[in-house]
């Protein structure tokens, strides 16, 4: 399958048609694959609509020479390719690398077989039966010299042939057995009818020369007119700066019989893609020493949006069977290192370049802003927080009137209650209610006087319970209805006083508060008879922990007036004092 | 029954011994006292039948005159004005107390037990229990006295599957399949046991975390138990169950 070659008009079709086959060979037995499935699908539409387009051509190629082989110079007879137009070629059966008719869209009614492993080929011409054969005339070059010229087809010498088993039969001749090893044989067919279509085919048996740049050149307006600045055999790699004047870009090839077999393309190397493609040769403008016009191409310079480093290549329009590292060989190179006096940026860039500024400048002003706004939402959360903290910590301590003390109070007037001592559970039941009242109450303030109340009810109910003597003195010089202090600010000091101090002592025990006015301190003392604390085992009870913590609270929330705790042992018990700094 | 009165209080020892004169008259008060050291020597003096013990007194507690006796063969009603490490381990043994002011009714139906269960004599073991639960960290507990009619029982908490709400009454499913129905409302046994990891699925479910084998979505939500019992998952039960199910 592989090695009957399918001539076709151009090379790309065959390939398709290669492709195709191989690809439906391949992926048969996965036809499960739907999307596989898909792609022959639509490869064999492709080909119906090929076959219908070339199909003289496929017939041409599918002549199968069954009769007698001719083993003549090596020469398979039985592997037909087409050579383009009307001719038919078999060549060495040892010649791998045959590229066949290649056609060229700048050059019509001209066919390319580029064969050079070929020693020898056999060339033939086929006629449809409606063409008066009698019209044609030939010649024959080697090497660019002609051997025959303007020769008639001898009619005698056509025979009938089959094309591919079809029932149309051609009239075919041979132009007889050429040696081609680096030779180029060229016949040029036309009809006397049409001498204006002129077919050419070319037979070229030489390596196909590697293109050269002669030169670059910047075309630039002057006063005058316009004028060129010339870089003469360029090297591999060659600055070009382009100024504002410059417009145009020439690339100058080297002269060869075959320059309409190269190509150019331009790449970019920043990103590989191809930003220009010639197959087109200009001659004119520029001649060589010799007076020959020079093939060259015209560039104009917006195709370079950018500074930076632009690959030129120019190659062969094969399709080789040969290695990549065999087809660099053929491949010319040269790098561009452009520099623009002003970038090109494409509308679409300008304005994606000025929205991304835009959109980064308005994004960090948003983050700066935000930043901004954070730092100071933070601060002063933090701040609010902290005194809210403060607040609320100190409410929670002062709400902390010892539960165990509630429930015993209770249980001391359900005992005044049982003993039927009315007047007593009376007094005692409505000193416990303004007691919870005034810690229910949310106050954070209270006067001296109230102060002075609250603890006078506390001891009371305490002194239901356990039985000791109290005496709550004031100063004279204080002014009890309007100084103020934090409420339940003494009352933990003279829990504690009742429950480590003289709980135990029954009617002995006795505890002294006192009011003072020093100076402008005002000074609060709490002292007992009890069995006194060790000053040197510090936080022994809840009570007194919760007291320094609930001073450090005071501390934080009054700050220009401080809050000084003193515990001193006394001969017989404890003074605990409390001054409040600057208070009056 | 011969009594002795414990508190550090005498307004509360006033209070009670008022109070079971005239509500109790089974109960004879043989002594009272305000602090450990002469409640020790009441009791070993004057072997009582019932000995009301105050939780709270000054800094020691009731439970220190419980540890100072060698036998404790008799009742204990716990009075206590507010304790909530003390309560929750009397709870756990499943021993009465009351809480001051006293309620009358309750210190009636306190009586009464505890001279129904002089007859069965059981307490003795309850104070053991009571006194080993003190030793260890509240979440630390591994078992829990049931109070049944006519005996207690010990039962491990690696044992209970599951206790279901029947009325005030509580029903607890054990692993060896048994069922036990203990006159205490669910809410009680919640509380207690919800410091041991038990889950509050529902208004009368109580689930213990180890037996839970699946938490099926169906009907919004279920518990699957390795039993294969299947316990319903309340709306606002759900997120602290599937929370707590997450962290084991």
């Amino acid at each position: 399958m592989k090695k009957s070659r399918v001539g076709l008009f151009s090379t790309v079709n065959i390939q398709i048609l290669h492709k195709t086959i191989h690809l439906l060979f391949q992926t048969l037995p996965f036809l499960f694959y739907g999307f596989s499935f898909a792609i022959i699908a639509t490869s064999l539409m492709k080909i119906k609509l090929n076959l219908m387009k070339k199909i003289i051509f496929i017939f041409l190629s599918f002549i199968v020479v069954v009769s007698t082989v001719n083993a003549q110079k090596g020469i398979n007879f039985n592997l037909i390719y087409a050579a383009g137009g009307k001719m038919l070629m078999c060549v060495d059966s040892s010649a791998k690398n045959v590229v066949y008719s290649l056609g060229f869209p700048n050059q019509p009614y001209t066919s390319f077989n580029y064969l050079p492993e070929v020693n020898n080929v056999s060339i033939s011409i086929n006629f449809r039966k409606n063409i008066s054969i009698q019209h044609y005339r030939y010649t024959i070059l080697v090497d660019n010299k002609p051997i025959l010229l303007n020769k008639s087809i001898d009619m005698s010498q056509l025979k009938d042939t089959h094309a591919g088993g079809d029932e149309e039969i051609f009239r075919s001749t041979t132009f007889g057995i050429f040696t081609i090893k680096d030779k180029i044989i060229t016949i040029i067919t036309y009809d006397i009818k049409k001498p204006q279509d002129v077919y050419k085919n070319i037979f070229y048996g030489k390596p196909i020369p590697r293109a050269k740049v002669l030169s670059f050149s910047k075309h630039f307006k002057t006063d005058q007119g316009v004028d060129y600045k010339w870089i003469i055999n360029p090297k591999d790699r060659t600055r070009i700066a382009l100024t504002e004047k410059e417009d145009e870009l020439t690339i100058v090839k080297d002269i060869s019989d075959i320059d309409y077999l190269y190509y150019t393309t331009i790449k970019d190397k920043k990103n590989n893609k191809i930003i220009f493609e010639s197959t087109i040769w200009r001659y004119g403008g520029i001649i060589s020493k010799e007076h020959e016009p020079l093939p060259n191409i015209n560039i104009d310079k917006n195709i370079f949006k950018k500074s930076g480093d632009y690959e030129i290549i120019i190659q062969p329009r094969i399709k080789w069977t040969v290695s990549p590292k065999e087809i660099e060989k053929y491949i010319t190179r040269y790098t561009l290192s452009v520099t623009l006096a002003e970038e090109n940026y494409t509308k679409k860039e300008l304005y994606s370049y000025a929205l991304m500024a835009a959109f980064v400048i308005g994004l960090n002003f948003l983050l700066i802003l935000n930043a901004i706004k954070r730092r100071n939402k933070k601060r002063l959360t933090v701040e609010e927080q902290q005194k809210n903290t403060a607040k609320l910590q100190l409410n929670s301590i002062r709400s902390q009137l010892n539960p165990h003390f509630l429930f015993n109070a209770l249980s001391g007037i359900q005992n005044l209650m049982n003993k039927n001592e009315i007047d007593n559970a009376n007094k005692y039941l409505s000193k416990f209610a303004r007691l919870t009242r005034n810690v229910l109450d949310d106050k954070e303030l209270i006067s001296l006087s109230q102060e002075k109340t609250l603890l006078d009810d506390y001891l009371q109910m305490e002194q239901l319970r356990f039985g000791f003597k109290y005496e709550i003195n004031c100063s004279e010089n204080l002014d009890l209805d309007n100084v103020e202090i934090p409420s339940m600010l003494l009352q933990p000091f003279v829990e504690n006083a009742v429950k480590h101090g003289i709980s135990k002592k029954a009617t002995n025990g006795k505890i002294i508060i006192t009011f003072t006015k020093q100076a402008n301190d005002l000074e609060l003392t709490v002292v007992d008879n009890g069995n006194g604390f060790d000053t040197e085992k510090k936080h022994n009870g809840l009570g007194l922990l919760l007291s320094e913590s609930r001073i450090a609270l005071l501390n934080s929330i009054y700050k220009e007036n401080r809050f000084t705790l003193a515990i001193q042992p006394t001969p017989n018990g404890t003074k605990i004092s409390l001054t409040l700094t600057d208070w009056l | 029954m011969k009594a002795i009165l414990i508190d550090d209080e005498i307004s509360n020892l006033e209070n009670l011994r008022t109070l079971l004169q005239k509500h109790c008259s089974q109960v004879t008060i043989i002594a009272a006292a305000q602090n450990i050291n002469d409640a020790v020597d009441a009791i070993e003096k004057y072997s009582p039948d019932l000995v009301f013990l105050d939780i709270q007194m000054g800094e020691q507690t009731g439970f220190d005159v419980l540890k100072l006796l060698p036998t404790r063969n008799f009742e204990v009603i716990f009075v206590t004005a507010y304790d909530q490490y003390g309560i929750q381990a009397v709870k756990f043994a499943a021993l009465d107390y009351l809480l001051k002011p006293i309620d009358i009714e309750e210190l009636i139906n306190a009586v009464n037990k505890a001279e129904h269960k002089m007859a069965a004599q059981i307490q003795n073991i309850q104070l053991d229990f009571l006194l080993q639960q003190l030793k260890k960290p509240e979440t630390n507990v591994s078992k829990i006295a049931l109070q049944m009619q006519s005996e207690i029982r010990y039962v491990a908490l690696s044992e209970i599957i599951r206790c279901e709400a029947d009325n005030t009454y509580t029903r607890f499913f054990l692993s060896s399949n048994e069922k036990i129905l203990v006159s205490k409302s669910l809410k009680e046994y919640a509380d207690l046991l919800r410091p041991s990891g038990f889950l509050r699925t529902h208004q009368s479910h109580l689930v213990n975390p180890k037996y839970v084998k699946s938490w099926l979505k169906e009907d919004g939500g279920i518990l699957l138990l390795s039993s294969g019992e299947k316990i319903p998952v309340s709306k606002p039960n759900k997120d602290s169950v599937k929370q707590a199910l997450q962290k084991l």
